[in-house]
């Protein structure tokens, strides 16, 4: 798949994983590496950027192991591109399911 | 491993000339998600593969990097220089007619490259051979010291020694190149190249005091006092150097006895460290045998210098560089000097200098 789009649908991805939840960057690897097949040296530099675009913010909680650990956070610029983006998306496989003559499920 | 990791990554992201301020926050990143990962998988490579190549990870990282400010006025001095030695070649040449040490002003253009475009260490290491050239013309043209001159060149492993050898290793290195300049120094200007020969010793000297066990290192360095000792009492009073010499069977002996008679060969650590310093040490000894016997032999010392380079280049490649750019300024080093010596061409031959920037800049393109 053309790494640019696959990188596209990444970023659409781990927005949605942190608006359900603030997590740090070690879950988001492996949450995303058990639902889908990511090249993992990708997931940090994505949440670094994003982070730059304002999409997160973060913060940093001490842990009972070791140094305090840095989560993110949604913010709300992040909703509304992880909106606009899912609406994309959506509308984009709707078409080409309809292409394909089946349905999303 | 983490350090390995992280180290690899640290170095990618200066590469890029990332400001210090975005190196720490990724490393500090990095540095949990390594904590984290291995925590949970216990293997290195498995978190080496979960993470991903930290090479491949600071090339994606490159867009969100703060690139430093003064990279630009680096960059712009790097590439007006070559204009510059023009000018002062030329006014140089013009002016004052010293159309022949002027063109040593070209090798500003490597230099200034070099010093702007890696890190401090690596920087001072690259341009020793530079320095080194202008110091030995100097002595050559200037005083026709060319032969004790060449001495300088020596600076260049020693310079690469301190600066990135563990603290351990550098006494025992540097002092085989001190021994040389001793020697050379002290047989050149007073003839003394005979009981002179004795700093030689000061290599195992200063080795044998890393033993572990003190007694023995006691029992060494006496052995070696008394075999001095008996070589010069036999030489001064006498006059049997040639019996003298048999004194030094007794380090030997105690060498034997204690096992470690290579020792050399067995005090540095295990496994491919310890390939890499049994290539390095025989690299030591090939170019200092070479050297003498090219010296000796065929009266050789302006040029026989040269084997030495052969130990900072060693050096690079034992460390597997993935670039030329590294072992340039050696390779040019003789390039310009062989040509210049053997068929007089100095006028011409600095351009191989010019190979360093050359390729530095293909390699980066």
């Amino acid at each position: 798949m053309n790494t640019q789009f696959k990188k596209g649908i990444l970023e659409m991805c781990i927005l949605s994983l942190i608006d359900k939840n603030d997590l740090y960057g070690f879950e988001v690897i492996e949450k995303l590496s058990s639902e889908i097949e990511v090249n993992e040296n990708t997931v940090y530099p994505i949440l670094r950027r994003l982070t730059h675009q304002g999409l997160f913010t973060t913060y940093t909680e001490e842990t009972n192991m070791g140094a305090p650990r840095k989560y993110y956070k949604m913010t709300a610029l992040g909703k509304e591109k992880l909106k606009s983006y899912e609406k994309e998306w959506r509308s984009f496989l709707n078409g080409v399911f309809k292409l394909l003559g089946g349905d999303l499920t | 491993m983490k350090q390995d990791y992280l180290k690899v990554l640290k170095e990618k992201l200066y590469e890029f000339q990332a400001s210090k301020q975005d190196i720490d926050d990724i490393l500090s990143d990095y540095e949990q998600l390594y904590d984290d990962a291995y925590q949970k998988y216990q293997d290195h490579d498995k978190v080496k593969e979960i993470l991903g190549n930290p090479k491949d990870v600071a090339h994606e990282l490159i867009d969100t990097l703060h690139i430093k400010k003064e990279r630009n006025i680096k960059t712009k001095i790097v590439a007006i220089m070559p204009f510059i030695s023009v000018i002062i070649f030329m006014g140089l040449g013009f002016g004052l007619d010293l159309w022949n040490p002027g063109w040593l002003v070209f090798l500003l253009i490597p230099m200034t490259a070099i010093l702007f475009s890696t890190r401090l260490k690596e920087g001072i290491i690259a341009i020793t051979p530079f320095v080194s050239v202008i110091v030995y013309l100097i002595l050559g043209f200037g005083f026709d010291a060319w032969h004790p001159g060449w001495l300088v060149f020596l600076s260049i492993p020693m310079i690469s020694i301190l600066l990135s050898a563990k603290a351990k290793d550098i006494p025992v290195s540097i002092s085989v190149f001190v021994s040389v300049i001793v020697f050379t120094l002290i047989g050149t200007y007073y003839n003394l190249w005979n009981p002179t020969w004795l700093v030689f010793l000061s290599t195992p000297m200063i080795g044998v005091l890393y033993k572990e066990n003190k007694l023995h290192v006691l029992i060494y360095e006496l052995s070696f006092i008394i075999a001095i000792g008996v070589y010069l009492f036999m030489g001064y009073n006498y006059g049997l150097w040639q019996w003298g010499i048999l004194g030094f069977i007794l380090p030997v002996i105690v060498g034997l006895l204690f096992g470690d008679v290579h020792f050399m060969w067995s005090y540095p650590p295990k496994g491919r460290k310890r390939m890499e310093w049994m290539i390095m040490v025989s690299t030591v000894f090939i170019a200092l045998t070479t050297f003498l016997a090219l010296g000796y032999l065929i009266n050789g010392w302006a040029y026989a210098w040269q084997v030495f380079l052969l130990i900072p280049v060693v050096a690079i490649l034992l460390g597997k560089p993935k670039h030329l750019t590294p072992i340039m300024p050696f390779i040019s080093v003789v390039l310009f000097f062989s040509l210049g010596y053997f068929f007089s061409l100095f006028h011409i031959s600095w351009m191989a200098f010019l190979l360093i920037p050359m390729v530095a800049i293909m390699e980066n393109a």
